[in-house]
């Protein structure tokens, strides 16, 4: 079914490694990592064997009424700041932000965790007094869509709500869903992406899963190592991206900058294991994200890959790449830079490929020193490129055996 | 307890929880300063830990048409009164 092109005008990213186009840019340029010593959180952190973090270290400049903090926790706060940067970007018309043509797909993994541990906390402090304490504004804080709606509120958008809650997947399916709406013209423009705050309870998770990696707790900056020998695991991290999708001829009317075009988006579930990666899952999954954009293997020139740094994952991912693409695109995993940042990993790597593909660069996979000789089929990125990106493809997968990919083209 | 004690108290509850600096004793909270239904919650919230008692489900519910500060201030006096009442029955 033939529908609407969209295109991205608008983005924004809260990062490890930056939160201005410009610093991230200079990151991905040098090989900065984000990656920092776990902070002692006097609940946690003592118990967990993985000491590092993806840590957005610097001061971010929230500046919002109390009418909107209120309903807000870290991850809101986070969320709503790249809305409203984006927003503020795109110059859309004020009138059409509030019409109902304008829909917001925006989700993270599970609301805000430190607000949900408070409300645990006075739970299971055992004082009847102090139940009373958990109100209508904690669970606005710390509900599954709070990013969605907090973004709603502040900016009075109308139109419809899509708030995923897929773990890994959560923003690279805001993206392919808000793709899906403004193509078959169910709005006409969608504000996407994914946020997730700070949060040492993910990382005893994975830590408990043997995922995590260990072997680097005094050389943060070494870890993680997609598709390397040496790679241990994956870093837990934070931070936010967002995109305005938007339809085409809308943009060109209005004379908007026009950073990519979408053009592909598939998603899938390996039908299994809620843990483990799954070939045939992942290589279906690419296999129909070119489908759905039309496009041949020999038209992808980069593939933003999913590369978490685990001992399985990414040879299950290499195996996938090469049996859909062979050895014909690069492919970097950009969490080398910033580790997991989970449910806004799908933005934030999106958002970083939009930034490599107009400065005509391919940052290389940061830590990748000796492919594993399980993951060396592919064409990985081993050092700066100065190369310009026609085609990308950015690959997430997440527990649950949720899929996505997304195709991004280069807009000229 | 004075109709102004509770004037003073309820005013910084509405600097301290609500960030807003001496309002209009008349104006209706909702248009003026975007005082909504979260906000109501905290606002009763407020005033059992000013009177440190609890309010019954029929009290909360008389306070949901209140929309100024003075109207407040006669919510309050109310509670104060059958409080009163209670303890000397």
């Amino acid at each position: 079914m033939k529908g609407r092109r969209v295109v991205i005008t608008a983005c924004s990213a809260i990062t490890p490694i930056g939160h201005t186009r410009a610093e991230i840019v200079d990151s991905l340029r040098r090989g900065v990592s984000g990656v920092k010593p776990l902070r002692e959180d006097h609940l946690l952190s003592k118990f967990i064997h993985s000491q590092v973090f993806g840590t957005v270290d610097y001061p971010v400049d929230f500046d919002f009424r109390r009418t909107y903090r209120k309903t807000m926790g870290p991850v809101a706060y986070y969320a709503c700041q790249v809305a409203k940067e984006v927003l503020d970007q795109a110059g859309l018309p004020p009138q059409f932000v509030t019409s109902g043509r304008l829909g917001v797909a925006f989700g993270s993994t599970h609301g805000s965790p430190t607000v949900q541990r408070e409300i645990y906390k006075t739970f299971f402090g055992g004082a009847q007094s102090e139940f009373r304490a958990i109100g209508a504004v904690d669970y606005l804080k710390s509900m599954v869509h709070t990013t969605a709606v907090n973004i709603t509120k502040m900016f009075g958008i109308t139109g419809r709500v899509i708030s995923s809650s897929t773990a890994c997947t959560t923003s690279s399916q805001s993206i392919g869903f808000g793709y899906e709406t403004v193509k078959y013209g169910m709005q006409d423009a969608m504000l996407c992406g994914g946020a997730d705050e700070y949060d040492t309870t993910t990382v005893a998770v994975f830590d408990n899963l043997m995922a995590c990696s260990t072997a680097f707790n005094d050389r943060p900056r070494c870890t993680p190592r997609p598709f390397d020998r040496q790679r241990d695991g994956l870093v837990v991290g934070e931070g936010a991206g967002a995109v305005l999708l938007e339809e085409y001829e809308q943009a060109r009317k209005r004379g908007a900058a026009i950073l990519g075009e979408v053009v592909g988006f598939a998603c899938n579930n390996n039908g299994g294991d809620l843990i483990l990666p799954n070939r045939a899952g992942i290589s279906e999954t690419l296999r129909l994200g070119l489908k759905d954009a039309a496009l041949g293997v020999d038209e992808v020139d980069f593939i933003s890959a999913h590369a978490t740094g685990t001992k399985m994952g990414d040879v299950i991912e290499a195996q996938a790449i090469h049996a859909v693409y062979g050895g014909g695109p690069f492919v970097t995993g950009l969490k080398g830079y910033m580790g997991h940042t989970m449910g806004s990993c799908g933005a934030i790597e999106t958002i970083l490929t939009l930034y490599m593909m107009q400065d005509g660069f391919i940052a290389p996979t940061l830590n990748l020193e000796e492919p594993d000789e399980r993951c060396a089929m592919i064409r990985h990125t081993m050092r700066l490129r100065e190369q310009p990106i026609r085609v990308a493809s950015i690959q997430n997968f997440a527990f649950g055996g949720v899929n996505t990919n997304l195709l991004i083209k280069r807009f000229v | 307890m004075t109709r102004e004690q509770i004037t003073v108290e309820i005013l910084n509850i509405f600097r301290r929880e609500f960030e807003i600096e001496q309002p209009g004793l008349d104006n209706d909270l909702r248009e003026t300063y975007e005082f909504d239904s979260v906000d109501a919650i905290e606002l009763l919230l407020g005033i059992e830990r000013f009177l440190k008692s609890e309010l019954t489900h029929d009290e909360k519910k008389m306070a949901m048409g209140i929309r100024t500060i003075n109207q407040i201030v006669d919510y309050v006096e109310g509670l104060v009164r059958v409080r009163g009442r209670e303890t000397h029955a």
